[in-house]
């Protein structure tokens, strides 16, 4: 009995899974083995990015309605941002003072609303007040940028020269600290006066209270310091890291992609889209407009050029491995893998994108967090009626989302150029594998990833043999989702009703 | 007929009262669903909210725990004013809801549909006899998913759920809707006993489950509070009764 709920339970899963296994075999019988495991390789090795956007795509929209249309100009910007970090520091060492700047004003907002609790005004002083703030704050803030040569700071060659004689060869200048100093301190101010007027002083229906401001406080002094400490790093930083180990670099590079694609998704989360759950519709304008706006701003700063990110040396020594054990020894630029000579690179995405299967599963499954947000799929209001702040489980999924997209994206960049549309593709195909998975449902954005990775691989694998056009490879997946579509119509594993 | 005087009366402020609904109006988009709602639950009791379908029983509810917030009126528990609170911080408070039509997680299990519900760590370790004492079948589906259950044991779930935490206060919507009649004194045996230690605002159309378990009743009518009293009284005015429910009244 319970076996046979099992199955009817996993029905969707395991059917996929023998479909698949059942092609494999014929695959593998008439393709041969090595064009057959090639193939099945760079199916995994898409499938694996695939599943890096798409994860966070299905549970952004299952839990808080929204399509995100920025989630591929999220990749590209974690793209970029790995990529300076891997190549220029600069550009990220130049600006981070600033932006911890601006949070430290923007953090006053509670106690700029707790010094102010008795002062009360009329309507039309109030609108005053803030719209006179709000104009300030962002003169202010021009004047801190004022003269900051930005793009010359992100100033990158096109194929970077990190295995040259100088690791050195692609810094560029920057302002010394006794002219830059006064532009952090400017940024504060001009957080500041933008937190004010989003205070609405003399407004007697916003209140405040003593552990808000007191948070608001701590919160103030934390970033202050790091906002100090970044401005002192500003010049030895980028040197340090460019002399680093290149490796360790890579890795680093890995993280502050993530993170900056983590800091800029709470940024979208709390700046844009929370203000709009009253206006749904308005939500996913808002992420469509965002998706231009972040392409056009990157090709402002690096031109609309595709670039080259060189391998870490990890993935870069000449040669072949005989295996993946060896390669841990070697660091061989390709692996042998059942007799077919496949990049060490493209494995290491492969497991990166397990890795984080497996995270996000337990996570899912195991955490109160994962629980939450596996109710809230279901059914938000009654998650918060129980005592749980939705709205702030929404920032954290948002910005897990975004992180994992950005992840994925400068996990891409060392084989695929990095450019401003390089996202769109993903993001179409990460869409496509929503549908197909069930909107709302990691497990099916995983299998969903699988399906279209392999669907992508075999057909372009087809398309060569046969001469056909490759548009029947990118054919392919959109045929996977009407079929899903025609026997399920929520998905494989779509339950939302 | 309705006592045109009832409408503007608001019911006797007491001390006691751990809950005030005081003159609330409700919106939902641009429908104006309840129109001067006021009920005072004494601390320790069962209040029963009784009126026809769409009369604007559930949204009552909803406003007071802040799904659908009220525009107008006040909203007081244990003394503090909470309308226009975020419905969890209201629920952090100490007020538990239990939705009408079941509304359990069916994608969590039993324990993870109880588990979400905790609010200190620990909460359902401490709850788990109570819990069980009322609702023995649940302890046999713990592990089991929640679209698996019944629409009986949903229902209980959902009871249980509100449960788990400290709760001063429990809202509880229809909870005998669509079940069968032993499950409904098995319902109505778990109601009166956990009222024991909780007070409960109830909203009930079966009248024989509300008459036997409501210490006193308010009756809402298209969005206002048009009658109130002890719950004795009430049964003896049949006439009231059947005016007011509607068919399928007291029988």
């Amino acid at each position: 009995m319970r076996r046979l709920s099992f199955l009817h339970e996993h029905s969707a899963m395991l059917s996929v899974l023998g479909i698949l296994l059942v092609m494999g075999i014929f695959g593998w019988a008439l393709m041969g083995q090595m064009p057959f495991v090639r193939t099945a390789l760079s199916g995994l090795t898409l499938g694996a990015l695939y599943f890096m956007v798409a994860a966070g795509l299905t549970l952004i929209f299952g839990l808080m309605d929204v399509l995100n249309f920025a989630h591929g100009a999220m990749f590209m910007l974690g793209a970029y941002m790995g990529w300076q970090f891997y190549t220029n520091p600069t550009f990220l060492f130049g600006l981070f003072p600033l932006i911890f700047a601006l949070l430290t004003g923007l953090t006053c907002g509670p106690l700029v609303g707790y010094l102010l609790r008795d002062y009360t005004a009329e309507d039309r002083t109030q609108q005053t007040v803030q719209s006179g703030l709000g104009l300030a704050g962002v003169l202010v803030g021009f004047l801190a940028l004022n003269g900051l040569d930005i793009i010359g700071m992100a100033d990158t060659a096109m194929v970077d020269m990190m295995n040259s004689a100088n690791p050195l060869a692609e810094i560029t200048p920057q302002e010394p600290l006794g002219i830059f100093w006064f532009r952090p301190l400017l940024m504060v101010a001009a957080g500041a006066l933008i937190a004010g007027a989003a205070s609405r002083p003399g407004d007697k229906t916003r209140m405040v209270s003593q552990a808000d401001a007191r948070r608001a406080g701590l919160g103030l002094g934390a970033l202050l310091a790091l906002t100090a400490a970044a401005t002192l790093v500003r010049e030895s930083g980028p040197v340090a890291v460019l002399t680093a180990d290149a490796n360790l670099r890579f890795f680093g590079a890995l993280l502050v992609g993530a993170v900056c694609g983590a800091g800029f998704g709470a940024a979208v989360e709390v700046a844009l889209i929370r203000p709009l759950y009253a206006r749904p519709i308005y939500q996913v304008i808002v992420t469509l407009g965002l998706a231009y706006v972040l392409k056009e701003t990157i090709q402002l700063l690096w031109e609309p050029l595709a670039y080259q990110m060189s391998r870490p040396p990890l993935f870069a020594q000449p040669g072949k491995a005989a295996n993946i054990f060896e390669w841990f020894v070697t660091h061989n630029q390709t692996v042998d893998v059942f007799g077919v000579t496949f990049p060490s690179y493209r494995l290491f995405i492969i497991a990166i994108g397990i890795l984080m299967l497996i995270a996000l599963g337990v996570l899912m499954k195991y955490s109160r967090f994962g629980m939450i947000i596996r109710a809230g799929v279901q059914d938000r209001q009654m998650v918060e009626a129980l005592g749980i702040n939705v709205r702030q489980v929404f920032t954290f999924v948002f910005v897990m989302g975004i992180a994992l997209a950005a992840l994925g994206g400068i996990g891409a960049s060392p084989f695929i150029p990095v450019q401003p549309n390089m996202g769109d593709a993903f993001q179409l195909q990460a869409f496509i594998v929503v549908v197909i998975g069930g909107m709302g449902s990691y497990s099916g954005a995983a299998i969903g990833a699988l399906l279209l990775g392999l669907a992508r691989a075999f057909g372009d694998y087809l398309a060569l043999k046969y001469n056909l056009s490759p548009a029947i490879a990118e054919a392919s997946t959109v045929i996977i989702m009407a079929i899903v579509l025609l026997v399920r119509p929520a998905g494989l594993f779509g339950r939302k009703e | 007929m309705v006592n045109p005087e009832a409408n503007k009366s608001s019911p006797a402020a007491n001390q006691d009262d751990i809950l005030r609904v005081e003159g609330i109006h409700t919106y939902i988009g641009q429908f104006h669903i309840l129109e001067g709602v006021s009920v005072h639950v004494p601390r320790g009791s069962i209040t029963v909210l009784l009126g026809r379908n769409g009369a604007g029983k559930t949204t009552t509810l909803k406003s007071i725990i802040g799904l659908t917030p009220p525009r107008v009126g006040k909203v007081i528990f244990e003394g503090k004013e909470i309308q226009g609170r975020r419905a969890f911080d209201i629920a952090n408070l100490g007020i538990g809801y239990v939705p009408e039509n079941r509304a359990i997680f069916r994608n969590l299990s039993v324990v993870e549909n109880l588990k979400i519900a905790e609010r200190k760590k620990g909460d359902l370790e401490r709850k788990a006899d109570f819990i069980f004492s009322l609702f023995p079948d649940l302890k046999r589906l713990y592990r089991l998913p929640g679209d698996h259950l019944s629409g009986g044991q949903q229902q209980m779930l959902a009871v249980a759920r509100a449960l788990v935490p400290d709760n001063s206060l429990l809202l509880i919507d229809e909870p005998s809707e669509g079940l069968a009649p032993i499950l409904i004194e098995q319902m109505m045996e778990a109601i009166r006993s956990l009222s024991a230690t909780t007070t409960v605002l109830l909203v009930e159309q079966n009248f024989i489950m509300a008459s036997q378990l409501g210490s006193q009743y308010y009756i809402v009518d298209d969005g206002k509070t048009v009658r109130e009293g002890r719950m004795a009284d009430l049964i003896q005015d049949k006439k009231l009764v059947n005016e007011m429910l509607g068919v399928g009244g007291a029988k």
